[in-house]
């Protein structure tokens, strides 16, 4: 799904379908669930171009936005490779005896 | 019987301090102590040449033999004296191998380089300085059975220990011209023959072993001529100036580790002085108590400097002016402030500590042994699993989460750096509420633990003998006694000032640039100890010494030999009867102990094991003196030439000032009882 576009002059943003907003009214809960769309599924934005922008706040938000989006999709699961070092000898331990406890029973 | 001495240095070498061999010095040594057979054990070297002139020029049996840094620490090894090139040449790899003093060569090294040690005699370093260690002795255990030790005492400790190996005390003397005395230390072996063979067996047992020719291990040897003491208690009684303080101090010279309470040396000389240094002494000694006490305010205080609430102050302050100020330009507002973002709060980032703790208690229940059927009674080990993979997945989500938000936090704050780099029109200053409130709290709770702190009371008593050590928080009366407890050169007006207000004292402290912040603690309250007597007033100047010598005797069990000159000269006779005396008893079982005394409560009634008694004695207008010594129930003491004397008398004019005062005390007692 398209995530972040450029339309006349100015930049847009949408979480669930058909609901785009301009870019300058995106706050720190609505990137939160931009960040995990992102995540989820297949995130696509429109390539910033400076020219295509006119308006300045909306082109610097945007390209900082794109730039980070881009530099995310390299790496989309590092949040959740990070989280699953924690505690990972204790819970495979755990774990283990709980699969192997069900496979005898 | 045998008199031995297998450890004797005739030769410097790098380990050692520079010296000039004297071989007369040897040979006066071996005849005055009459000594049977010694070996030659200098350090990592063996010289043949110097070997067989020694050999040539002593009348007794001469080994060949080295002591060498094995494994940080040193080992005799002892050789039969034939074929002395090839121990020469086995010694010289040695000491090319030992290069500096602090070098070692390994086990693996000694068998390459000696091969078959069932050849030699293994003495190592036992209970004495370079000792070798237990695991190397293990390793060597089928060559080794005798160890070296540095005292009569831990001799004595050896033999009564089954677990210990035979031990064998040396003199590990340098022989040098200067020398004017020689040390008593040898070992007498039950055994006819000195060949190292014969010599192997007798050491691997220790009834064969002794420290005198003929008194088993109850004595050792004093002085070269053969003179014995007690491995007990020994009185030295004697008139003045017959050499009794001379005696002691012979012995304090001659022997190692020795603890020597001289005469006067408790007694107070100045009373405000001597008060000040025993208390400063006191505290130092008991400064683990503070340290214990102030464990948990010093963990407070550490916390508690980590907070800047001048900082957090001025920050609540610029938040609400830059607030005022966006409100007051809310019509200027342009495209980059209408923004979202361009106010936008960061997400405060979370290290969830209790669940981490949480986690870490329900690994301790799961892993616990020791309370095991109690755990299992009340939980199962089911729930705690299923408890802890629940914690646990629930820590990654809030991990995991926060993850996010920084991520976030990186883009709103280089969004909003562009953004305000772009207009006049102000923002609202970041601030952290929950940060600067919980700071608050902390320092509330602080000022209230301070004062708790602050309150003055007894926090420790210790009963030692009759004493007690009374240990209590005391507030700091002034500036000056703040500076006495620093040490530092600075002054504490200022901070005591504020000494009521902790937050704004604790400012003042951290002014003062030659403090350690890590002793800032240590300034809200004083910890004072005092010693009280029996019926809990504090000690005199007397009590204190007596409380003094009772530590110097107790502390004298680190050494291996107390000696005490006339404790009677500082103290009465009631303390020395009922406190001291039961305590050199106790101590004198376990090492020797020396006293000298003119004092019948001292001397008599104490029991020793052994008496001595010195006499000065003019003979072609040279003074000579002479020690008289036996058993207390001997009729007569004896000197090692055989000269004797009545032992009764001795005790009497010593003790007693003779016969007649003695009677004439006895009947002035009887007539004050009737």
């Amino acid at each position: 799904m398209q995530h972040l576009k450029i339309n006349d002059n100015k930049g847009f943003y949408q979480i669930e379908p058909n609901q785009w907003k301009e870019i300058d009214k995106i706050d720190k809960e609505d990137l939160m669930l931009l960040l995990d769309k992102a995540i989820e599924s297949e995130f696509e934005m429109d390539k910033f171009e400076a020219d295509k922008i006119s308006n300045k706040a909306h082109s610097i938000i945007y390209r900082n936005l794109y730039e980070k989006f881009s530099e995310l999709s390299e790496n989309k699961n590092r949040f959740k490779d990070e989280s699953e070092l924690l505690y990972k000898n204790a819970f495979d331990k755990y774990s283990q005896i709980e699969s192997n406890e069900t496979d005898e029973g | 019987m045998k008199k031995i001495d297998l450890h004797i240095h005739t030769k410097a070498s790098i380990t050692d301090a520079d010296f000039s061999f004297s071989l007369d010095k040897l040979k006066e040594y071996v005849e005055t102590l009459k000594i049977d057979c010694i070996a030659v054990t200098n350090h990592n070297l063996f010289d043949l040449e110097q070997f067989q002139e020694i050999f040539r020029e002593l009348s007794c049996k001469v080994l060949p033999g080295v002591e060498i840094n094995l494994e940080k620490g040193h080992l005799l090894l002892i050789s039969e004296n034939t074929e002395l090139e090839e121990f020469e040449s086995k010694c010289k790899k040695v000491e090319i191998l030992i290069e500096n003093k602090d070098d070692y060569i390994s086990v693996a090294q000694l068998t390459e380089i000696f091969g078959d040690l069932s050849r030699y005699l293994l003495i190592p370093h036992y209970d004495k300085a370079k000792v070798i260690r237990q695991e190397t002795i293990d390793e060597l255990s089928s060559y080794i059975s005798a160890g070296e030790v540095g005292s009569p005492r831990k001799f004595t400790y050896c033999i009564k220990n089954p677990q210990s190996l035979v031990p064998v005390l040396f003199s590990d003397l340098r022989f040098k011209e200067e020398m004017t005395e020689f040390s008593p230390r040898q070992t007498f072996i039950d055994i006819d023959d000195t060949s190292v063979r014969a010599i192997k067996i007798c050491l691997a047992d220790k009834d064969k072993v002794f420290l005198t020719e003929s008194e088993g291990h109850r004595f050792f040897q004093v002085f070269e001529n053969g003179q014995k003491l007690s491995n007990g208690l020994n009185v030295i009684l004697g008139k003045r100036s017959s050499g009794k303080s001379f005696t002691l101090k012979r012995i304090y010279r001659d022997f190692d580790n020795v603890k020597f309470i001289e005469q006067f040396e408790l007694l107070e000389k100045n009373e405000e002085k001597d008060k000040k240094r025993f208390n400063d002494l006191l505290s130092t000694k008991q400064n683990s108590v503070s340290e214990e006490y102030l464990k948990e305010f010093k963990e407070v205080v550490d916390d508690i400097l980590k907070i800047d609430h001048v900082e957090n102050e001025k920050a609540v302050e610029n938040y609400l002016d830059s607030l005022l100020k966006v409100a007051s330009e809310e019509e200027k507002k342009d495209v980059y402030s209408k923004c979202a973002l361009f106010n936008e709060s960061k997400f405060i980032e979370s290290e969830n500590e209790g669940l981490k703790r949480l986690i870490d208690s329900t690994q301790m229940l799961i892993d616990n042994i020791e309370y095991r059927d109690i755990i299992d009674k009340h939980v199962s080990k089911e729930s705690l699993r299923e408890l802890i993979i629940d914690l646990i997945l629930k820590y990654r989500e809030l991990q995991e989460l926060n993850q996010k938000q920084l991520w976030v936090n990186s883009i709103i704050s280089n969004i909003k750096i562009e953004l305000k780099s772009n207009t006049a029109y102000s923002s609202i200053d970041e601030i952290d509420f929950y940060q600067i409130q919980f700071d608050k709290i902390k320092l509330l709770k602080f000022s209230d633990i301070v004062s708790s702190v602050k309150k003055e009371r007894i926090i420790k008593q210790n009963e030692v003998r009759r004493f007690k050590i009374v240990a209590s928080t005391k507030l700091f009366k002034g500036a000056q006694e703040l500076l006495d407890k620093s040490g530092k050169k600075t002054r504490f007006k200022d901070a005591f000032d504020k000494y009521e207000n902790p937050i704004e004292y604790l400012d003042e402290l951290k002014q003062i640039e030659v403090l350690p912040e890590t002793d800032y603690y240590k300034y809200f309250i004083e910890i004072e100890y005092m010693i009280l007597n029996e019926h809990g007033v504090e000690v005199s100047g007397g009590e204190r010494s007596e409380f003094n010598l009772l530590e110097k005797i107790q502390n004298a069990h680190h050494f291996d030999m107390l000696l005490i000159d006339e404790p009677e000269s500082s103290f009465d006779n009631l303390f020395l009867k009922n406190d001291v005396n039961e305590q050199i008893k106790e101590i004198a079982k376990s090492m020797p102990v020396i006293i000298v005394t003119h004092n019948n409560t001292v001397g008599a009634s104490i029991q020793p094991n052994y008496i001595l008694y010195t006499k000065r004695e003019i003979i072609d207008k040279k003074a000579v003196y002479k020690i008289f010594s036996g058993n207390p129930s001997d009729p007569e003491l004896m000197t090692i030439d055989g000269e004797k004397i009545e032992n009764y008398e001795i005790m009497l004019n010593c003790l007693e000032a003779g016969d007649s005062a003695y009677n004439e005390r006895g009947k002035s007692y009887a007539t004050l009882k009737d």
